[in-house]
């Protein structure tokens, strides 16, 4: 006799067993529960569907998602890069540096992307010669992103009492050990849930680069749009290619927070 | 059980008025307000240009109020199919791929594709255009499906804003983009010194109104109308005060105007 409440039930006491029958009828109902909310508004619609025509053209799909990808992976890696950076620099002895840290952050945050993508492209990368568009399409990303990952660094920075530091100092390590033993074993840490949010974000906003006519997965779908005018049929496996890329990011940064957990 | 069969029927009545398609009510005409001097809006932000007249025009003909439904270009047929709107008004060509998903009225307009050149391109008609070329086109329109069918060996760059593509030619990022008429001479007058116009149309086009598939009852009507206003000079008006410019150039350069 299976005990009712210990399938519907996470276990309250630390260190129980967590039931595998009821985890798996929880995704169960979850996942049943929601593909009949949106059945419901398929059945309602009266549309012809086309998916033949989209078929065609699916290798410009594929086409456009491995586009999505490198240019999401690299721009992912500098913009980690720019961010440590600048999250370093905000906090500075050096008054220029951390004016100028601060000025780049404000600047990016507070102005739309789409506006950043233009001005970079057809003035800034014009002026200084730069004319090819995935390059400053990486650029642009990465910069864009690099805003928001500096100030989730700088977040995990501050969450490191001073008193650590001033202990670590007390026991005799230099500046840079106590970076590298003290501060950011916990930053890191206290980062990685809101990163892996920017990473998903990162990879949906690569979308926009579309408006440079750079060939990625939304430029794509929308031209399959034009051809076979089935808005839906197109937009929908769009939908799918990004939770493709965006699913192993978040599983992956679940695995590395469980990882970095202190063992209480 | 009856709650629940109450709960039910209020939700599909209020799914159903929401969501259902109208007959006799506000004649609903989809556009993309942002083609001057067709669709455009304002100083205020009302919709005005040709096509908003027209609209208006039919609405009086029919004696049904019009309600203008601001639509990006991609989202107007699939917002016809479903019934969000009841016709399309945007300078719309008819092609037969349109003509598969949709139904289209008579043309009301003739133009063409026409190529606004950079001014170090040595290009100087459709066919010097080779692999080496680049060539912009704007996203869903008659030149993006030219582009695609005709010339897939050149670099092609499918740009969302019409704006963006000019200045890719102006900048010379582009050599070419391949654009209607009665725009690249708009756009070719703005850029004289970076760009050049070749306005003698390698492929004619028809504006027509798109309908639903099957509504032939609105079709027929849609048709009268269009007799009607033409012979009401309706179309020399809007000519006359939307596009003198347009209008005075193309007589120049002995090209026949649209209407």
């Amino acid at each position: 006799m299976i005990d009712c409440r210990s399938i519907l039930l996470r276990p309250t006491a630390a260190g129980s067993v967590v039931s595998y029958l009821g985890l798996f009828l929880g995704w169960l109902a979850a996942l049943v529960l929601l593909a009949g909310f949106f059945s419901f508004a398929f059945f309602q619609l009266d549309y012809s569907w086309n998916w033949d025509g989209v078929w065609v053209y699916r290798e410009k799909f594929l086409d456009g998602w491995i586009t999505t990808l490198w240019i999401s992976a690299v721009s992912l890696l500098l913009s980690v890069g720019i961010g440590f950076l600048v999250a370093l620099g905000r906090s500075s002895r050096i008054y220029f540096v951390g004016s100028l840290s601060a000025l780049y952050v404000e600047l990016i945050r507070g102005t739309p992307f789409l506006v950043q993508i233009l001005i970079f492209f057809y003035i800034v990368a014009d002026g200084y010669g730069i004319s090819n568009r995935y390059v400053v399409g990486i650029l642009v990303l990465s910069v864009f992103a690099g805003a928001y990952i500096a100030e989730i660094f700088r977040a995990g920075f501050e969450s490191v009492s001073s008193s650590q530091r001033e202990s670590a100092r007390a026991v005799g390590f230099t500046q840079s050990q106590t970076l590298r033993y003290v501060v950011l074993p916990q930053a890191l840490r206290q980062s990685l849930p809101p990163l892996s949010g920017q990473f998903a974000s990162l990879i949906k906003d690569s979308s926009l680069l579309s408006i440079i006519a750079v060939s990625e997965l939304t430029l794509n779908a929308q031209e399959v749009n034009s051809f076979t005018f089935s808005a839906f049929e197109s937009f929908l496996p769009l939908a799918i290619g990004y939770l493709i890329l965006t699913l192993p990011v978040s599983m992956f940064s679940r695995y590395l927070e469980a990882r970095l957990k202190h063992p209480s | 059980m009856i709650k629940k069969l109450i709960c039910f029927s209020l939700f599909a009545f209020f799914t159903s008025s929401l969501f259902g398609s109208s007959g006799g009510g506000p004649l609903r005409v989809g556009m993309e307000l942002s083609y001057p001097p067709f669709e455009m809006t304002d100083e205020s932000g009302n919709p005005d240009g040709v096509s908003v007249e027209i609209a208006r025009a039919l609405g009086d003909y029919l004696d049904r109020p019009v309600e203008i439904i601001n639509t990006p270009f991609q989202g107007l047929i699939p917002a016809l199919r479903t019934g969000k709107i009841d016709l399309i008004l945007s300078s719309m060509t008819r092609t037969e791929e349109r003509a598969r998903a949709i139904d289209f009225s008579d043309p009301y307009l003739t133009t063409g594709l026409t190529l606004l050149v950079n001014s170090e391109s040595d290009i100087d008609s459709i066919e010097g255009i080779d692999s080496d070329s680049t060539l912009a086109v704007k996203q869903g329109t008659t030149g993006h499906l030219y582009a695609v069918r005709n010339l897939p060996d050149s670099n092609i760059l499918v740009l969302e804003k019409e704006s963006a593509a000019v200045l890719e030619v102006v900048q010379g990022k582009a050599d070419v983009f391949i654009y209607d008429q009665m725009s690249v001479f708009k756009h070719w007058q703005r850029n004289q010194d970076t760009t050049r116009a070749i306005l003698d149309p390698f492929r004619k086009e028809y504006w027509a109104i798109g309908l639903r598939k099957g509504d032939d009852k609105l079709r027929s009507e849609v048709n009268q109308f269009l007799i009607a206003f033409k012979e009401k000079g309706g179309f020399d008006e809007l000519g006359t005060e939307y596009l003198s410019e347009q209008k005075k150039a193309f007589k120049e350069m002995g090209y026949p105007f649209i209407f």
